[in-house]
């Protein structure tokens, strides 16, 4: 008679088996030890990444970032010639926000002084890179049949990326000084937005919330609600695609892949 | 990498500050339900106000909730009295010059709080109530047919907690 059955040595089979297995893959005599997957050929060395920190420091110096994007984007959009006939009060208006930026962009980079850190006087390089070049490729495109009114709707979204930007960091700046600063030149860029809204869509009509009921796509609109929104920009530029469909870009405010941290520099 | 610290709750003292604040937004929201009733203004005109009195509504809703039961949820007098004078009559232009002076008022009070409340769950709220009322001002400036500079630049004062009541 059997003393057990066929489920125990089917169970205590597979115990032995792992056993095996465990023992093949654990360290061997006189076979040095990898701190990489076992591969073929060499490998490269660990890199490790500095170790960085969200200060107050770091969060000025990426708002001073912000205020050379919108500088230079009102630069770029001054030199392209486009604010002539209907859009020359809009050419006005862009040298006066221009001029506020610049305002603002010193303010900023005199606090990051005084608290010891490197001020900031460039644009900041992922925005550029994924926003303001990509935008600015679309308005210049030759097909863009109305490059001035695309240049209000992106300095308009530059506007309200900056009001949140100052919003936002409300709550991560320690110094309590230093969120009045901001919140005091983001009240400032909020009103760059409500003006340049009122360029695209003015008017009574343009001051609340609306939907365009030909395309049910919510019009721009100087209040956009109750509270400031922390929400992507979302903007449509340039010419149709041969679907009719235009280009669109979401714009957000900077995270930990475009904080201006202690060791970026413009150069 | 180390990152600020999370959102913190309102201190003892942030109590007061916001209870004012809530305070001053229902002043707010009791001058544009006067301003919107004027016959002064057309319907679409009115709908703008009424909006803005809706802004300032949810604004000393917010508030309150922040704070609960330590909420006054009456409006500040004097706030209310120092401006409801001015709406009245049927010179529009005066009327929404106003009210702008009146939400120019409110974003150098609330900025000044955002530099004295200790936690960020009130400065975060109150900075999203002054990108807002910013923008009514602006608004407003460009409804009456005001100057650029009249809808960029904000010359208000601070109103002070304790001091106007």
């Amino acid at each position: 008679m059997n003393r057990y059955s066929r489920r125990q040595v089917l169970r205590f089979g597979g115990v032995g088996f792992a056993g095996v297995v465990l023992a093949a893959c654990g360290k061997q005599a006189n076979v040095p030890e990898s701190e990489n997957v076992v591969s073929v050929g060499d490998t490269p060395s660990k890199v490790t990444l500095p170790n960085v920190e969200v200060d107050d420091i770091v969060l000025l110096r990426t708002a001073a970032s912000l205020e050379y994007n919108a500088i230079d984007t009102y630069d770029a959009a001054i030199g392209l010639g486009v604010f002539n006939g209907a859009f020359m009060p809009a050419g006005e208006i862009a040298k006066r926000l221009r001029d506020d930026h610049k305002g603002h962009a010193d303010a900023i980079n005199g606090l990051i002084t005084k608290l010891g850190g490197e001020p900031f006087t460039c644009g900041n390089p992922r925005i550029n890179e994924v926003y303001i070049s990509p935008a600015l490729a679309l308005i210049t495109d030759e097909a863009n049949e109305n490059p001035p009114l695309d240049v209000v709707v992106l300095a308009h979204a530059l506007e309200n990326l900056a009001a949140q930007t100052y919003q936002g960091v409300v709550t991560m700046l320690s110094d309590k000084s230093l969120r009045q600063a901001a919140i005091t030149i983001g009240q400032d860029e909020a009103r760059h937005a409500a003006v340049l809204a009122q360029a695209l869509n003015p008017g009574l009509g343009g001051i609340l919330p609306s939907v365009n009921p030909d395309t049910g796509k919510a019009n721009v609109a100087a209040v956009p609600g109750a509270f400031g929104p922390l929400t992507p920009i979302n903007v449509t530029l340039g010419a149709p695609a041969a679907d009719g469909a235009r280009a669109s870009l979401n714009l957000e405010t900077p995270s930990l892949n475009s904080l201006i941290y202690a060791g970026v520099s413009c150069s | 990498m180390s990152l600020p610290a999370a959102t913190t709750p309102p201190s003892t003292a942030d109590v007061a500050l916001l209870a004012f604040a809530n305070a001053a937004e229902w002043a707010a929201r009791d001058l544009f339900a006067v301003a919107a009733a004027l016959p002064a203004f057309s319907s679409e005109e009115q709908a703008v106000l009424v909006g803005f009195h809706d802004h300032h509504r949810a604004a000393a809703q917010a508030l309150g909730g922040l704070i609960g039961a330590d909420a006054p949820n009456v409006r500040e007098d004097a706030v209310y009295n120092a401006f409801r004078s001015r709406l009245s009559g049927s010179d529009k232009g005066a009327i929404l010059d106003a009210l702008r002076e009146l939400e120019n008022t409110l974003v150098a009070t609330h900025t000044s709080l955002v530099g004295t409340l200790d936690g960020t769950a009130g400065s975060s709220l109150v900075a999203s109530i002054i990108t807002i009322q910013a923008r009514h001002a602006a608004s407003l400036a460009l409804l009456a047919g005001r100057s650029l500079d009249d809808a960029l630049v904000n010359e208000a004062i601070a109103l002070t907690p304790g001091a106007t009541s």
